[in-house]
């Protein structure tokens, strides 16, 4: 049981990632990832959204009738997502500002409805919870590391603090206006699928 | 228990749906001041970076209470004008009067300007003569707004600030950012320019122009709305600025700050006594 449970929280960071290998979520990895701290912020609000739909849905999960299930979690879901939203709006308003839409739009995350629907239909509610927490940080996890270069690249900053030195821009280094756009984060994306799939051999398609 | 039937699938949805309601409406009562508090204190320190009272980061970091002290501290007047150029309204002199100036309350406007009625444009003074402007459009994706300080000519720009829902970053959305912005303090604006009372030029403005400036680079459809915003949005301050010039002119509103007080009084009664002189 101990193990399985390790399994649960570990199997979503790296082998199982629900970015770079089940490939979801990827819209808000690309839009939210310009700077380091909307990026965090966004990890910390799917970890939380995950984690809770998914011990609600475990603890209904004997009583909900079928037909409707997935109206069920939809509601519960919202339910999350709205409160992680007006919290949000309430105590960091600036990222909440930065973050706009995309933080409703977990709402539409495939990540908190896939969880729910492969794993926590089916188990008891700390396991859920934990799945749900464990999915939402192999999110987050590629979320920073995509910010992170693409705040080092594009801003010359990290968490807004000023990395690359003004003496270079000075000797006339530019920032690469390329990489705040977002098709420079679904090429980042693709080098770390590729980066991944090139050490868990097991992942290459024959 | 059989948790397939038509009646247990209907109660079950109802109770799931009124609970979720319930905690909800529990939730947005519970955290609407604070919200409200915020996007008070978002437009304020949108205003005071206009008004030059240092750049954005810097005063919206002190904090809220900070924010609205420095702008209570700072503001002599705020009024609202009508389509005439007459003041129609008086606003408080604290962090309320800022709500005139929130994105919301523009949007009104901004179709009251369409329809050339029932205006109430906010203005605020400040105590070092800086006078704020708001402006109200669309941009490629969605609305840009922003506010526009003149200097105690009413002509001479002091600075600018330029916020925006959805313009794309790194090309509309630059019009947010410190670059784009530090092209407005120095410039003027110009009522009786007939091609636009300021221009933002693509391709470049004119040398020696003093009412234009250059667009943005990759991003003419927000450079557009924002050139639209300001000149649909100065047109209809036009008498304002045109009654106001004179007034400049006449009476010596160029003291020494800690007279300001004073001449506002000196205002009202020479305002009360004009009949008789005459």
């Amino acid at each position: 049981m101990d193990k399985q449970l390790k399994e649960t929280i570990l199997n979503p960071i790296f082998k199982g990632n629900p970015i770079t290998v089940l490939v979801l979520g990827i819209c808000s990895s690309l839009a939210v990832t310009v700077e380091l701290k909307g990026a965090f912020v966004m990890a910390l609000s799917v970890m939380i959204v995950t984690g809770l739909s998914s011990l609600v849905m475990s603890l209904l999960r004997n009583s909900i009738p079928n037909r409707v299930r997935i109206i069920v979690q939809l509601v519960v879901v919202a339910l999350m997502v709205i409160l992680v939203d007006q919290i949000l709006k309430a105590y960091a308003y600036g990222i909440d500002k930065q973050l706009s839409v995309y933080i409703g739009l977990i709402i539409t995350n495939c990540i908190v409805m896939g969880r729910i629907e492969a794993f926590a239909l089916g188990n008891k509610p700390v396991p859920s919870l934990l799945d749900g927490l464990a999915n939402g940080a192999g999110y987050g996890l590629i979320l920073i590391v995509v910010a992170f270069f693409r705040e080092l690249f594009g801003s010359g900053t990290l968490f807004g603090l000023r990395i690359i030195p003004e003496s270079f821009y000075a000797a006339g280094y530019m920032n690469n206006g390329l990489v705040i756009l977002p098709p420079m984060a679904l090429i980042l994306l693709g080098c770390i699928v590729w980066i991944q799939r090139g050490i868990q051999k097991d992942l290459q398609e024959k | 228990m059989n948790t397939n039937g038509n009646t247990y699938t209907v109660i079950y949805t109802t109770v799931i749906v009124v609970i979720v309601a319930a905690i909800l409406a529990f939730a947005s009562q519970a955290l609407k001041p604070k919200q409200k508090a915020n996007e008070q204190a978002e437009t304020i320190s949108q205003i005071l970076t206009a008004a030059k009272f240092g750049t954005k980061e810097e005063i919206t970091k002190q904090g809220n209470s900070a924010v609205i002290k420095m702008f209570t501290d700072n503001l002599a007047e705020a009024y609202t004008v009508n389509e005439k150029g007459e003041r129609a309204g008086e606003l408080s002199l604290d962090a309320t009067s800022a709500e005139a100036a929130e994105e919301a309350a523009l949007k009104a406007q901004n179709y009251k300007i369409r329809d050339g009625k029932d205006e109430n444009l906010p203005v605020y003074v400040f105590k070092d003569g800086t006078t704020v402007l708001p402006i109200y459009g669309a941009g490629l994706w969605g609305p840009v707004w922003g506010y526009i300080a003149l200097d105690k000519d009413l002509k001479t720009i002091k600075g600018a600030y330029f916020d925006h829902e959805s313009e794309t970053p790194g090309l509309g959305g630059k019009i947010k950012e410190a670059p784009f912005q530090s092209e407005f303090p120095g410039k003027s604006i110009d009522i009786n320019d007939d091609k636009g009372i300021f221009q933002i030029v693509k391709g470049g403005a004119p040398e020696g122009k003093a009412n234009a400036i250059d667009a943005i680079s990759g991003a003419t459809m927000t450079s557009k709305g924002v050139n639209a915003s300001i000149n649909t949005w100065l047109a209809a301050y036009k008498p304002f600025l045109e009654a106001s010039a004179k007034t400049v002119k006449t009476d010596d509103r160029i003291l020494p700050f800690t007279l300001v007080d004073t001449t506002v009084v000196n205002d009202a009664e020479l305002s009360a006594a004009k009949p008789i002189t005459k």
